[in-house]
């Protein structure tokens, strides 16, 4: 058997293997790490969702992480009942009364989003999310501009926090937090001269950030905001990112995580289907490391979560066999998105 | 960054410094189930333990900007840390300049760090001084000239403090330097679209100059997505450019086969079809045959996308043969 022939087998117990130790202990060269845990939670839950493997994680487990998730909860103040700064931390660093110094413990877009996620996963009916706080807490998030920061103490805002917020705001079933028509001036401000769509107005196109706007555009229900020069462009722009597997601009290196970041875009324009899935497939396979699990962005690098999960997804949205189907705009499986659904029915019927 | 606490030799916790010995440690709370746990360095705990406890206590001292500046050093991606200190520095009015350098040593050890990046902008923004921008920018990319949050800070900058007189300099060296530099090219559509201007005069030169690059390399997607960029600005658009059109049409008599050439044709011959202009070059069967090309040799990894636009010419062909017959019905008639 050749190296092709072989990498081509997906590892799939391996992987499974991956994602469980993530989720145990990881090593102290990944304290930079240290704010953002839930979201490598995530990239974790989400990819043994992805594997079909939630039901073989045990009970103990799947309810230890849903309660780890609720702790890091940020509630209203209890004095003034302010809710600006609700939402989910990423970690316990600063779990704790803080007195004057309150705005600091405050929610982060990507973890209240990325947090959701996980609950939705795990089977959770979302009963102890304070879903007015969480949509106040989005709010307080939007800049004049329509974009959003990533939390109330001093972040950067562009377009990664756009999607989050959109996320979150779909997820809660609830848009008051969210200026949609101010968000879309934003995202189309964005695009740039070569149709692809940027961080923010006049950078350079980019494949990670035209999956945040056109997934936001989606969610909004604004793809119609487009016009057809700006579709049609911006299809070119998505497909001419293939090489073999993609790539995220222009004269750059492939990679992993653009078969999910492109690839995703592409079929929420629904035009995925005139890539060429070979290629995409192969490249893909060639960054998994078939003996402790996990996909690296390059071949013969090393794994990371991210691109682990962003491999597997990119590879379940050209229907491998084995996988999970995913939900491109959320970037949950289907399976997910279906739970979710049955808890918006049942928040109707309140 | 690593965390490389443990094999610092003369490393004192604060745990055992005497100037830190009326401050109780906080420990992390994580409560009784956790996952993703991240096992620290004993350095790394102690630093964060006091960081907790003078976040809590709302210290704002010079020992608590020391602490701060060992606390980002274990995780320069913890932005709780970042803004207390900025917190810190305003309270006690620090000298920025220091700060500015030390921002600088922390963005060259860490230059794709979003939160050092964000820290460097807020001290600007607060002196009010962009002086050093351009050469901290120029610096990150010497070493990555397609680092996104360098780009951003850069262009940002220069927009804010209208810093735009040599920009066009830089650009264009880094464009000789690198032909396939995107996000070069991406940095020259700013400069003229928000300095120069995009005057008949401009436009024409932008033109020259991307058909100079594309002649050098052919192949280059930039250079070609720089092109059709410029002739948004070009009343005439990308049907109606005399030069233009004869310098693809040259190239492809020159036997240049290149995707961006093909598919710049069939933008042309689609231009002409939707404004009612086809000629004996640009129409829709001049479209299908180089749709086909594309699919079937040049092109191969989007042929079917190549075989999806060639559907959509192929309805428009029927049209203008429709047309055709409809016309020599009439002269017949005649
Ligand atoms: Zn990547």
């Amino acid at each position: 058997m050749n190296n092709y022939e072989e990498n081509k087998i997906m590892a799939h117990r391996q992987h499974v293997k991956y994602f469980m130790r993530f989720l145990n202990v990881l090593p102290s060269s990944l304290s930079s790490h240290d704010t953002t845990r839930v979201t490598i939670a995530y990239f974790a839950v989400s990819g043994l969702d992805i594997l079909g493997a939630i039901s073989t994680m045990t009970l103990d487990l799947r309810s230890r992480i849903i309660e780890w998730i609720y702790r890091l909860q940020v509630h209203p103040n209890k004095e003034n009942g302010d809710m600006s700064m609700c939402g989910f931390q990423g970690s316990s660093t600063v779990n704790i009364d803080l007195q004057e110094n309150n705005h600091f413990r405050c929610g982060h877009l990507a973890m209240t989003y990325t947090g959701l996620c996980i609950l939705l996963a795990l089977g959770d009916d979302l009963s102890r999310v304070n879903r007015k706080a969480l949509v106040e807490g989005v709010k307080a998030l939007q800049t004049e501009e329509g974009n959003f920061a990533a939390t109330l103490s001093g972040c950067e805002s562009d377009m990664r926090f756009v999607y989050c917020a959109a996320c979150i705001s779909y997820m809660l079933d609830d848009w008051s937090g969210f200026n949609i028509e101010r968000a879309t001036d934003y995202i189309i401000k964005s695009i740039g001269y070569d149709y692809g769509i940027a961080q923010c107005p006049e950078l350079e196109s980019h494949g990670g950030t035209t999956f945040c706007a056109l997934a936001t555009l989606s969610l909004t229900d604004q793809l119609d905001k487009l016009s057809e020069q700006q579709v049609e462009g911006l299809k070119r722009w998505l497909l001419f990112r293939q090489v073999d597997g993609f790539q995220g601009r222009p004269n750059k290196p492939v990679d992993t995580c653009y078969s999910f970041w492109v690839g995703a875009s592409l079929k929420i324009l629904d035009t995925l289907q005139y890539t060429n899935y070979g290629s995409n497939r192969k490249y893909v396979y060639e960054t998994q490391d078939t003996v402790v699990g996990g996909f690296s962005k390059w071949p013969d690098t090393c794994t990371d979560p991210m691109h682990t999960y962003l491999g597997l997804a990119g590879l379940s949205l050209i229907g491998e066999s084995g996988l999970l189907e995913i939900e491109p705009t959320l970037n949950i499986t289907k399976r997910a998105y279906n739970h979710l659904k049955s808890v918006h029915v049942k928040w109707q019927n309140e | 960054m690593s965390d490389s606490g443990d094999s610092d030799v003369a490393w004192t916790y604060y745990k055992d410094r005497p100037e830190w010995r009326d401050v109780t440690p906080v420990p992390e709370d994580e409560g009784p189930n956790f996952v993703v746990v991240i096992a620290h360095s004993e350095k790394f705990v102690d630093v964060y333990d006091y960081f907790r406890a003078i976040l809590q206590n709302n210290e704002k001292s010079e020992r608590a900007l020391h602490l701060t500046k060992d606390a980002v050093e274990l995780n320069p991606a913890n932005y709780t840390v970042w803004q207390y200190r900025r917190d810190i520095l305003k309270s006690l009015g620090t000298d920025l300049t220091s700060e500015l350098e030390y921002v600088e040593a922390v963005i060259k050890n860490s230059p794709k760090n979003y939160q050092v990046w964000h820290h460097r902008r807020v001290l600007v923004e607060w002196l009010q001084d962009p002086s050093l921008e351009l050469e901290l920018t120029r610096d990150a990319l010497m070493q990555d000239p397609k680092n996104y949050h360098a780009w951003q800070h850069r262009q940002w900058a220069i927009k804010t403090f209208g810093l735009y007189d040599r920009e066009m300099d830089f650009v264009d060296n880094l464009i000789t330097e690198d032909v396939r530099n995107n996000s070069a090219w991406n940095q020259r559509y700013f400069v003229v679209n928000n300095h120069l201007g995009w005057s008949d005069l401009n436009v024409q030169k932008e033109i020259c100059y991307a058909l100079e690059k594309i002649k050098f390399i052919k192949n280059n997607e930039s250079a070609w997505n720089y092109l059709r960029g410029v002739l948004l600005h070009d009343k005439r658009s990308i049907s109606g450019n005399a030069v233009v059109i004869s310098f693809c049409e040259e190239l492809y008599k020159n036997k240049c086969r290149s995707p961006y050439l093909l598919a710049f044709i069939i933008d042309i011959c689609d231009e002409a079809i939707k404004k009612g202009e086809t000629s004996c070059l640009h129409n829709a069967t001049r479209a299908v045959e180089l749709c086909q090309a594309l699919a079937g040799k040049y092109d191969k990894i989007r042929s079917k996308y190549w075989n999806y636009l060639c559907e959509k010419f192929k309805k428009s062909q029927q049209e203008e043969e429709n047309n055709k017959d409809t016309e020599n019905n009439i002269t017949e008639q005649i």
